[in-house]
């Protein structure tokens, strides 16, 4: 199997997005984002529920084109869809009508290959995410775990530069998750194209992504850039892992206004009253939000 | 009614995590199950019924309790049906009357799937056409025939006309509903996929709509058929079934008019029957429960 | 689920193309825009009309063919300033509301009957579902042999119409409680009856209304079948009176008539139906 040494660097620069609201100020969905990815690199980007990190993603990928800014692929300004970016939602979209194969072989419709070439490039990606044998079923009768396995290795099939995943691993249970997660890093080392992930799953963000950008949500903003300096594969029970873990997470529990109060300012020690409202640590439920 | 598709072996646990979520599928065949003998597969209670009700009815028409010329046997129905079928009379009444449904079927059919598509391609016209429409669709159909008489007379043609209406009817709306509902997640990764227009229609639109398409089109044979009967009792010119049955009534032959009701039944039967065994020929594969 | 249960259901999909609401921009200013899609729908309608009036005043249509729209109003208002147009009418709306209302009682008695009972289903559904093939304008020629042109012709018919789609839906809406469910209530001990009432027939409220609906959708067709086919009195007859004098703003009149009525009735049920599936999509509505 002949690696893909081609990808190509992805720049956000000042994007933002509203819309427009009903008898009111328009809704900021994504305000002033700027993200420089590399060549080659897996980005992950982190956020809860609202945060725009779905918007963003699809004006990568060119579904949308209305918003402020610009996102340059490659030194081009990114206009439509194209071949060159390839994407995998969450729902896995794949048509119903259409076997396993078939579903891939609809990636290529538009793709400069011969029809041998096309079956060729099909049979090789479906071996590639594992699944052969399977190349004649229908979506109905594959797990969600397998039908998500097809809907990326149709991703993956145009030999896309960039390949734009929105929340792939969200609607399968956690054991198929971790298994898929693997899978994907995989052949992430395998075909080094850069790979930007949208997920609300911390874990998965970190131990996927060389940089973690963390979103927060109305407006959708960065809040911050994570290093993820780590060796692959990570372990998840590494004590730098769960460090960032923690660290990451408490980013999201301080966006919630429930940030812990250093010992000294508690009011209990001042009891003519304080400005400062008494919080007590956030209970785990509260941790829970974050993601 | 799912069919049985892998059959699932164990597996070593080192290959299953390696490759897929289940054991390897060693094929995608029917599964074959013994069939079991006819007397017990299916269930003859349904039968009773029928049964009684024939045997009572004999029953009272050899005993001549009721005096009423209405009340034949069915020995006598029985001998109606068989000289009507070796005259040819029934070939012929029923033969006229299928070709009609089928004109009015294809043409109602051919013009419904483009009126249509027309309307499921642009919303704008589903908006301008649409509620007229419905309100068109609501007005009873029959209602049309008086009218339909005067401007196409009373033979063949204004039948015709009235099937390819009663037909065109569902074709439209299910057609224009089926390509509404298509999915936008669909479209857009056709746009991922940089599909043109035309792709687009061919390879997603269509698949997507074809089972509402089908339901109209699958309506649209049961409508024309009623409209057919319908038409022939109101533009009474010509034969067909209808024509039969309704001089049976006049003529005050009961037996003649129960084999026509009986061959009338038949015949709806046998084309639902046709139309669910081409529904199952198209989608039995592809959509699981999608047509029941 | 039996053939004819499948086709009741289909039928059911014959009912509102509903227009979706994103548009083609036409113009650029959003009031504009927004007016333009209101009025959309009554373009048409104007259209045809328009074309009718001239049609008729310029001589391009004769008044044998079609006549123009002044007459026909002029027919109507004679029609409802005679009284005529009121006689018949209730004598339809009686014809149809009872029918109707009997076919449905009986319907849901034979349909709950049938769903309770799983022996009763084996026994009488096959020949139930055989004798449905038989449409309604099948038994026309039979019952008109046998109960001859009056008043239980008509009833006979109508009911027969609504109760089909009735008994099946009912049937299939007692079927169709979820086994979820059906746990859920094991768990909490329910009494058989207790079941029935507190779970089957909630849980089976929306396919009814569906059947309902559906059925005097039938009704009112098999009213105007019968009543152009077999009457002296009602909206059909006049119709057909008014073909047999080629009195043809007579049919229009009444043909006008018939589709308001019968527009109104539907939109109502379709009112009442939503309310009753309390917002459950039906299945077969967008």
């Amino acid at each position: 199997m002949t690696a893909s040494t081609l990808s190509d660097s992805i720049d956000i620069l000042h994007v933002s997005k509203r819309y427009a609201q009903q008898g009111g100020a328009p809704l900021a969905v994504l305000d002033d984002i700027s993200l420089r990815v590399r060549a080659g690199e897996f980005v992950s980007v982190l956020g809860s529920s609202g945060c725009g990190k779905s918007t963003l993603l699809r004006l990568i990928a060119g579904l949308d084109t209305d918003y402020s800014g610009d996102i340059v692929v490659a030194g081009d300004k990114v206009r439509d869809t194209s071949l060159e970016r390839g994407i995998v939602f969450q729902d896995h979209r794949l048509f119903p009508w259409l076997t396993a194969s078939q579903n891939i072989l609809a990636a290529l419709r538009n793709a400069p290959l011969s029809a041998r070439e096309k079956r060729e490039a099909v049979a090789e990606h479906i071996a590639l995410v594992g699944l052969k044998g399977f190349e004649n079923a229908y979506p109905h009768q594959l797990s969600g775990g397998m039908a998500q396995r097809v809907a990326i290795a149709r991703g993956l099939v145009n030999r896309p530069r960039v390949l734009l995943l929105d929340e792939p691993f969200g609607a399968l249970d956690a054991l198929t998750r971790g298994r898929l997660q693997n899978e994907l890093q995989r052949i992430w080392e395998h075909e080094r194209i850069t790979m930007i992930l949208v997920t609300h799953d911390v874990d998965e963000a970190l131990y996927l992504g060389e940089r973690v950008v963390t979103m927060a949500p109305r407006p959708g903003r960065i809040k911050r850039i994570v290093d993820v300096a780590l060796p692959r594969p990570r372990e998840r029970n590494d004590p730098r892992f769960i460090r960032l873990r923690d660290e990451v997470l408490a980013d999201f529990a301080e966006q919630d206004g429930t940030r812990r109060e250093p010992q000294e300012d508690r009011d209990d020690d001042r009891p003519n009253g304080g400005t400062r409202v008494p919080v007590a640590s956030p209970p785990i439920t509260e941790w829970r939000l974050a993601w | 009614m799912s069919l049985a598709l892998f059959k699932r072996s164990s597996q070593s646990q080192q290959s299953a995590d390696a490759s897929c979520d289940c054991g390897a599928p060693a094929s995608f065949r029917r599964a074959a199950q013994p069939r079991r003998p006819l007397l017990t597969r299916v269930d003859w209670r349904g039968a009773v019924l029928p049964v009684i009700a024939i045997v009572i009815w004999w029953a009272v028409s050899e005993a001549h309790v009721v005096k009423s010329g209405l009340l034949v046997s069915p020995a006598q129905v029985l001998a109606t049906a068989w000289q009507q079928i070796e005259s040819g009379a029934l070939l012929k009444a029923l033969s006229a009357s299928l070709a009609r449904e089928a004109s009015g079927f294809v043409i109602g059919t051919l013009g419904g799937l483009l009126l249509g598509s027309a309307l499921g391609f642009s919303r704008l016209a589903t908006r301008m056409v649409g509620p007229s429409f419905d309100t068109f669709k609501q007005i009873s159909l029959f209602a049309w025939i008086p009218l339909i008489s005067v401007w196409f007379g009373l033979g063949d043609a204004a039948k015709v006309v009235f099937l390819s209406l009663a037909a065109l009817l569902p074709v439209t709306a299910h057609t224009c509903d089926g390509i509404h509902a298509v999915p936008r997640a669909y479209i857009e990764v056709a746009r991922a996929f940089r599909y043109s227009r035309w792709q687009l229609i061919r390879a997603v639109i269509l698949p997507a709509a074809l089972p509402s398409i089908f339901t109209g089109i699958y309506l649209a044979l049961i409508y024309s058929w009623l409209a057919t009967l319908g038409a022939e009792y109101l533009l009474v010119a010509g034969s067909g079934i209808g024509n039969t049955l309704i001089d049976g009534s006049e003529q005050f032959r009961m037996d003649l008019v129960l084999f026509g009701v009986i061959v009338v039944g038949v015949t709806g039967w046998a084309l639902n029957a046709l139309a669910r065994a081409v529904e199952r020929a198209i989608f039995a594969r592809r959509f699981q429960s999608a047509t029941r | 689920m039996s053939d004819t249960a499948i086709q009741v259901e289909r039928e059911r999909l014959a009912s509102s193309t509903t227009p979706h609401a994103p548009h083609v921009p036409l113009f650029r200013e959003p009031r504009l825009r927004a007016l333009a899609w209101r009025l959309a729908p009554w373009v048409l309608p104007a259209l045809l009309f328009a074309l009718w009036a001239v049609g008729c005043e310029r001589g391009w249509i004769a008044p044998q063919i079609l006549p123009p729209p002044e007459r026909v109003f002029e027919t109507l208002l004679e029609l409802a300033k005679s009284g005529d147009l009121a006689r018949n009418t209730l004598v339809s709306l009686q014809r149809v509301l009872l029918g109707f209302g009997a076919g449905t009682l009986l319907g849901f008695a034979l349909g709950a009957a049938l769903g309770l009972s799983r022996t009763l289903e084996a026994y009488v559904l096959p020949s139930f579902n055989a004798l449905v093939q038989i449409p309604v304008l099948g038994w026309l020629p039979f019952l008109l042999l046998l109960v001859g042109v009056g008043e239980p012709l008509k009833y006979i018919l109508i009911a027969h119409a609504a109760l089909v789609p009735v008994t099946l839906s009912t049937l299939q809406g007692f079927r169709q409680t979820p086994a979820a469910l059906d746990e859920v209530a094991r768990v909490f001990e329910y009494s058989g009856w207790q079941r029935i009432v507190y779970l089957v027939l909630p849980a089976a409220v929306p396919t009814l209304a569906t059947g309902v609906r559906l059925a005097f959708t039938k009704a009112w067709l098999a009213l105007v079948v019968v009543e152009l086919v077999a009457s002296s009195e009602g909206l059909g007859y006049l119709i057909v009176y008014g073909r047999q004098l080629f009195q043809l703003d007579l049919v229009m009149a009444s043909v006008v008539v018939v589709g308001a009525i019968g527009y109104a009735v539907n939109r109502a049920l379709d009112a009442l139906e939503a309310r009753l599936r309390r917002g459950q999509p039906s299945a077969f509505r967008e």
